[in-house]
């Protein structure tokens, strides 16, 4: 199944999605969590620890920096730039808004 | 003064913002709020009507090079006068507006419009004693790209715990790179001295004010009615007005 979990900030998306992906995982699922939010914390949830979920590498701002090798393909940078969490989850953030960022949006 | 209200969901952003809009209308003071979120709350906390549609849909055309602009005749004084909603205490709140089930496509318009007409509130004459409080969207993406250019303040709200002090972390270090604001780290919801001691742990820096957890908060935003309505001596409202009178002396001196 692929679930994909929305809301008002503060509502507890990001708990309810790391408790999902958890709970999925635990009962044999590959499970891939994918942080989506341009701010994202996911990996707290998910149990990567705060300060560690605060260094996570994003796909965008990995692949913008063109520092680390990887296949062009979903698959290649899911490896590439992925996490592993708790449970064998591999959790994927997308990009992270970090620093001031002129023009276009 | 010229607030932006910033941090993480849930923060208590909106509250914070409309009661400080209220408290400083009451004051004497033209209070101008800006709500700038996609998904808007600043008129409930304030106690005005949530508009249909967005205000500034026909307040922006395309031009023959593809770029928006403004309509012909539409500065911030008139897009204020026409398209802002009246809230209570003569406060006057400027919404971006919700998408609705089409999605954000057919509100460019608007959006694009709030965006220009923020930017020219900064430098206009007629808006320079007026005090501005802006409620942004959660998450650092509007500080980043720019949406409160007239803030000499922003207020970073952040609850006792660890996503909301990274948000924070974050959104008051892009705000200082701008560097054209103060950057006030305020805690909320919170429960007692070591409260504020381990968010202050979690930032790496002071805090500028802590607001108390309050029952009566979360009974004004289940109810949708402004806190300063609800429960105006509530320890959270006599908090909000405490940092108001400091932020009143931490403005004094630099002007």
């Amino acid at each position: 199944m692929k679930i994909a979990v929305a809301g008002k900030g503060g509502s507890g998306k990001t708990t309810v999605s790391g408790t999902l992906a958890r709970a999925l995982a635990r009962s044999g699922h590959s499970v891939l969590a994918l942080d989506a939010d341009a701010n994202p914390m996911l990996g707290i949830s998910l149990g990567v620890g705060p300060e560690e979920t605060d260094r996570l590498l994003a796909v965008r701002q990995g692949v913008d920096a063109g520092e680390t090798p990887h296949e062009p393909t979903t698959e290649g940078m899911v490896e590439a730039f992925g996490t592993r969490a708790p449970d064998g989850i591999r959790l994927v953030v997308a990009s992270r808004i970090d620093s001031v960022a002129p023009g276009c949006q | 003064m010229r607030v932006a209200v910033v941090g993480k969901g849930g923060a208590g952003k909106s509250v914070i913002a409309g009661t400080l809009a209220r408290l400083l209308a009451r004051r004497g003071r033209r209070v101008l709020a800006l709500d700038s979120d996609l998904m808007p709350g600043l008129a409930y906390s304030l106690g005005a009507d949530p508009p249909a549609m967005p205000p500034l849909l026909d307040a922006a055309e395309k031009g023959e090079d593809g770029r928006w602009r403004l309509k012909k005749g539409i500065g911030p004084v008139r897009a204020v006068r026409r398209y802002a909603t009246p809230a209570p205490d003569g406060v006057l709140l400027l919404q971006l507006g919700k998408p609705a089930a089409d999605g954000l496509p057919p509100i460019m318009g608007s959006l694009n419009a709030f965006y220009k007409v923020v930017h020219r509130i900064r430098g206009a004459d007629a808006f320079r004693d007026w005090d501005i409080v802006a409620d942004l969207p959660a998450g650092p993406r509007q500080t980043a790209f720019d949406w409160a250019p007239y803030a000499d303040v922003f207020l970073v709200v952040v609850e006792p715990m660890w996503k909301s002090a990274l948000t924070a972390r974050r959104v008051a270090r892009i705000a200082r790179a701008q560097g054209r604001a103060m950057v006030l780290p305020v805690a909320n919801k919170v429960t007692g001295g070591a409260d504020s001691q381990r968010v202050e742990e979690m930032l790496g820096e002071p805090l500028f004010a802590s607001l108390p957890a309050d029952e009566a908060v979360a009974e004004a935003d289940r109810l949708g009615v402004p806190l300063i309505d609800r429960a105006p001596s509530s320890p959270a409202a006599r908090a909000i007005e405490a940092m108001l009178e400091a932020l009143g002396r931490e403005q004094t001196p630099a002007r």
